[in-house]
C-alpha cells in the first residue's frame, strides 16, 4: 500500500450540542480519486474544514503528509497548507481581483518569483483548466457559474499541490459542464498525479471519475469502497442514494 | 529540499538542468537562465518537477513563445510528459503589455462623467419613488407600516445616544470658546444667545444630517446592496412587489420623521451642555441662564433649524437606497456604493445647508 496523504483517527466533535463526529477514522493514499458521501447534516463538510485546519476537533488525530495537523506550529502549519489546494463549494474567489490576479494571489503570497512570472504561471494554469486567454482580465463577477469554478480550481492548483480538496465541485452546474469539470478532475488529477478528496452529492460524479468511496453516516464512516461493493452494504440511505438515480430511457416521477 | 540547480553548456547549446524544479526552489537559479540560446534541454539530474517548475524551464530554453522548442534529452518519462503537457499551453502565458495609466485630462473627465451620472440617476430614481408614491395612494393597503416601524426604530432610537453625546459635546466646546472671548468684554450673558443661535440654526442640524449619513445612509446602502448581491430584490420583485415600496419609502419615510426629531434632542444637548460650562466658567447660574433663554429664544430659531433637517433626511435617504439598489453582484461593489453613499450625502448636505444659509439671509429670517 502506498504511503497515506490522509489519516484521520478516532475524530469526535460536537457542535452546538450536537454530536458531528463519533470515533470518525479513515485513511486516504497517495494518487487515491477519492469521494466523500453521506446524508445533509452528516458531517461531509465538517471533516474537511477539520482535514484543512478550519476547525478543530474536540478528539482524535487527523495528519497529512504525515504530520499532525493540529499540533502543528503556525509556521509548520503554513509550510503544509501550500502542499494542499482546496476549491470551495462556491469558487469564494476574491471579488476584487481580477480573474489573473485570483489564481495569482497564492504565487504571489508564498513564493518569491517576480510578479510578472506570477502572472504568466496563472495564465498557464487558467489555460489548463480550459479557460479561453480573454477571461483571465475580467473579473470573476462576469464569469458564468461554471467558469468561475474553473477560475477556483486553478487557483487551487496553483501551487502545484500534492493534495486537492474539492467540496461539492459540480453542484450549481448544468450537467454537460459537470460531466466536463468531472473530466478535468480527473485528467489533471491523473497527468499531474494529484492525490483528490472530493466532498459531492452528484451521483453522476462517482459513477465517472472516483477510484474510491467514502460513506459517512452517523458520525462514523460507514463503509468505504467502489460502488459495487457499497452496492453490497445493507443500509437505508445508501440504498435510496443509489435508487435515486433514474436508469437510462425511465423516469422516476411523471410520464 | 534541494534547491534547483542549472548550468549551462556553451559548446553543446545545452542547459543542464537538475534537482527539484518548483517554483520557490527555483529562485536563484533565474538569473543564471537569462539571455542564453539553447538548443538543447537536459534533465537527468531532475528529481522533482511540476507544472510551475517546467514552464519556467521552457521559459528559461524558450523566452518568446515562436521560438523553436529545443531538443528534450535524457528526462525521466514523466517529467517528460509534464514537460509537454505545459508546453501545449505556452502560447497563452506570454507576458501582455498592462494597458497605459490613465493621465489626469482622462482621470478628471472620468470623475465628471461619474458626478454626471449620479446626477442623472438621483433624478430618474426621484421621479420612479414618485411614481410609487401615487400608486401607495390609490392602494393604502399596500403601505408597509411595520418596515416603517422597524426603520424608526433603527434609524431614530439608535441614533439618539450618539446624538445627545455629540451635540452636548459640541455645546461645551462652543459655549467654552464663546466665553473665553466674553469675558473679556464682561458680555458672559450673551454667551447664552449666541450659544443658541449657533446650536440651534446650524451645528445642531448638520452634525445630526453628518450623523445620520454615516450611520443610516451607509447601513441602508450596505443592507440594501447585500440584498441585491443575495439576489433577495429579485425575489421582492418575483413576488410581484415593488422593492421601492417595500424597502425605499419605509426609509425615506423613517428618516424623514426622524430627522428633526434628531435635530431637536440635539438642540437640548447643546444647550445643556453650554449651561454646564456657563455655570462652571462664567458664573452662570441655571437660573440666570434659563431666564435669558426664555428672553431671547423664539421660536423662529428653533424652526430654522428644524426645517432644515427633513430635507437633509430626504437626501439622505434618496441617495442611500439609490446606491443600495445599484450594487451590482460582487463584494467589492457594497463597498464601493456604500462609500460613495457617504460621501455624495455628506457633499449634498453641504450644499444645501449653503443654499438654506444664503436664502435665509435674503428672506430676513
Amino acid at each position: 500500500m502506498a504511503e497515506s496523504v490522509i489519516e484521520v483517527h478516532d475524530v469526535s466533535i460536537k457542535l452546538g450540542g450536537y454530536s458531528i463526529h463519533r470515533g470518525l477514522s479513515l485513511s486516504v493514499a497517495r494518487g487515491e480519486v477519492i469521494a466523500l458521501i453521506g446524508g445533509s447534516g452528516s458531517g461531509k463538510s465538517v471533516l474537511l474544514r477539520e482535514i484543512i485546519g478550519l476547525v478543530k476537533p474536540q478528539g482524535g488525530r487527523i495528519k497529512l503528509f504525515g504530520k499532525s495537523v493540529w499540533d502543528s506550529t503556525p509556521a509548520q502549519m503554513n509550510s503544509l497548507r501550500r502542499r494542499f489546494g482546496v476549491l470551495f463549494q462556491d469558487g469564494a474567489l476574491f471579488s476584487s481581483l481580477s480573474v489573473e490576479d485570483n489564481v495569482a494571489t497564492p504565487l504571489f503570497e508564498h513564493t518569491e518569483l517576480p510578479r510578472v512570472t506570477c502572472r504568466q504561471l496563472a495564465r498557464l494554469k487558467l489555460a489548463m483548466v480550459g479557460l479561453p486567454p480573454d477571461a483571465a482580465r475580467k473579473r470573476p463577477s462576469e464569469l458564468s457559474g461554471g467558469m468561475r469554478k474553473r477560475v477556483a480550481l486553478a487557483r487551487a492548483l496553483a501551487l502545484d499541490p500534492e493534495l486537492l480538496f474539492l467540496d461539492e465541485p459540480t453542484s450549481g452546474l448544468d450537467p454537460i459542464s459537470g460531466r466536463a469539470f468531472d473530466a478535468l478532475i480527473r485528467l489533471l488529477a491523473d497527468s499531474l498525479g494529484l492525490t483528490v478528496f472530493l466532498v459531492t452529492h452528484d451521483l453522476d460524479t462517482l459513477f465517472s471519475i472516483i477510484d474510491r468511496v467514502i460513506v459517512l453516516s452517523d458520525g462514523r464512516v460507514l463503509g468505504s469502497g467502489t460502488l459495487a461493493e457499497l452496492k453490497q452494504i445493507d443500509d437505508l440511505w445508501l440504498r435510496e442514494y443509489f435508487a435515486a438515480r433514474p436508469t437510462e430511457g425511465e423516469t422516476l416521477y411523471g410520464n | 529540499m534541494t534547491a534547483a540547480r542549472a548550468h549551462f553548456d556553451e559548446a553543446q547549446g545545452a542547459l543542464i538542468a537538475s534537482g527539484v524544479w518548483h517554483a520557490d526552489s527555483i529562485i536563484p537559479v533565474l538569473p543564471k537562465l537569462a539571455g542564453k540560446v539553447v538548443r538543447i534541454l537536459d534533465g537527468a539530474g531532475i528529481t522533482e518537477l511540476d507544472t510551475n517548475g517546467a514552464w519556467l524551464l521552457l521559459a528559461a530554453a524558450r523566452p518568446q513563445a515562436g521560438d523553436p522548442m529545443p531538443e528534450f534529452r535524457s528526462f525521466q518519462p514523466h517529467h517528460l510528459a509534464m514537460l509537454e503537457l505545459v508546453a501545449q499551453y505556452s502560447a497563452v502565458t506570454d507576458a501582455k503589455p498592462k494597458p497605459p495609466r490613465e493621465g489626469v485630462l482622462e482621470l478628471a473627465g472620468r470623475g465628471t462623467l461619474v458626478i454626471w451620472g449620479h446626477v442623472i440617476g438621483l433624478v430618474n430614481f426621484i421621479g420612479r419613488l414618485f411614481l410609487e408614491l401615487v400608486d401607495l395612494m390609490a392602494f393604502p393597503g399596500r403601505w408597509r407600516w411595520r418596515e416603517l416601524g422597524a426603520q424608526v426604530n433603527a434609524v431614530f432610537v439608535g441614533a439618539i445616544p450618539i446624538v445627545f453625546g455629540m451635540l452636548f459635546l459640541l455645546g461645551v466646546v462652543f459655549a467654552y470658546l464663546l466665553g473665553s472671548q466674553a469675558q473679556q468684554y464682561g458680555a458672559n450673558i450673551f454667551v447664552v444667545d449666541g450659544l443658541l443661535l449657533a446650536i440651534m440654526r446650524e451645528v445642531s442640524p448638520v452634525i445630526v444630517a453628518v450623523l445620520v449619513a454615516g450611520r443610516t445612509g451607509a447601513a441602508i446602502t450596505a443592507q440594501i446592496g447585500t440584498m441585491k448581491v443575495t439576489e433577495e430584490i429579485d425575489a421582492i420583485t418575483t413576488l410581484g412587489l415593488s422593492p421601492l415600496a417595500v424597502l425605499v419609502i419605509p426609509r425615506v419615510i423613517a428618516l424623514l420623521l426622524a430627522m428633526p426629531l434628531l435635530v431637536f434632542i440635539g438642540d437640548i444637548a447643546g444647550i445643556l451642555g453650554g449651561m454646564a460650562v456657563t455655570k462652571e466658567q462664567l458664573d452662570i447660574s441655571s437660573h440666570m441662564f434659563m431666564d435669558r433663554l426664555v428672553d431671547v429664544m423664539d421660536l423662529k430659531t428653533l424652526l430654522v433649524g428644524v426645517c432644515k433637517a427633513p430635507v437633509f433626511a430626504i437626501f439622505i435617504a434618496l441617495i442611500a437606497c439609490r446606491m443600495g439598489l445599484s450594487v451590482t453582484r460582487d463584494a467589492r461593489s457594497v463597498g464601493n456604493n456604500t462609500t460613495s453613499t457617504v460621501v455624495q450625502s455628506l457633499v449634498a448636505i453641504i450644499i444645501v445647508n449653503a443654499i438654506f444659509a444664503v436664502m435665509f439671509v435674503r428672506l430676513d429670517i
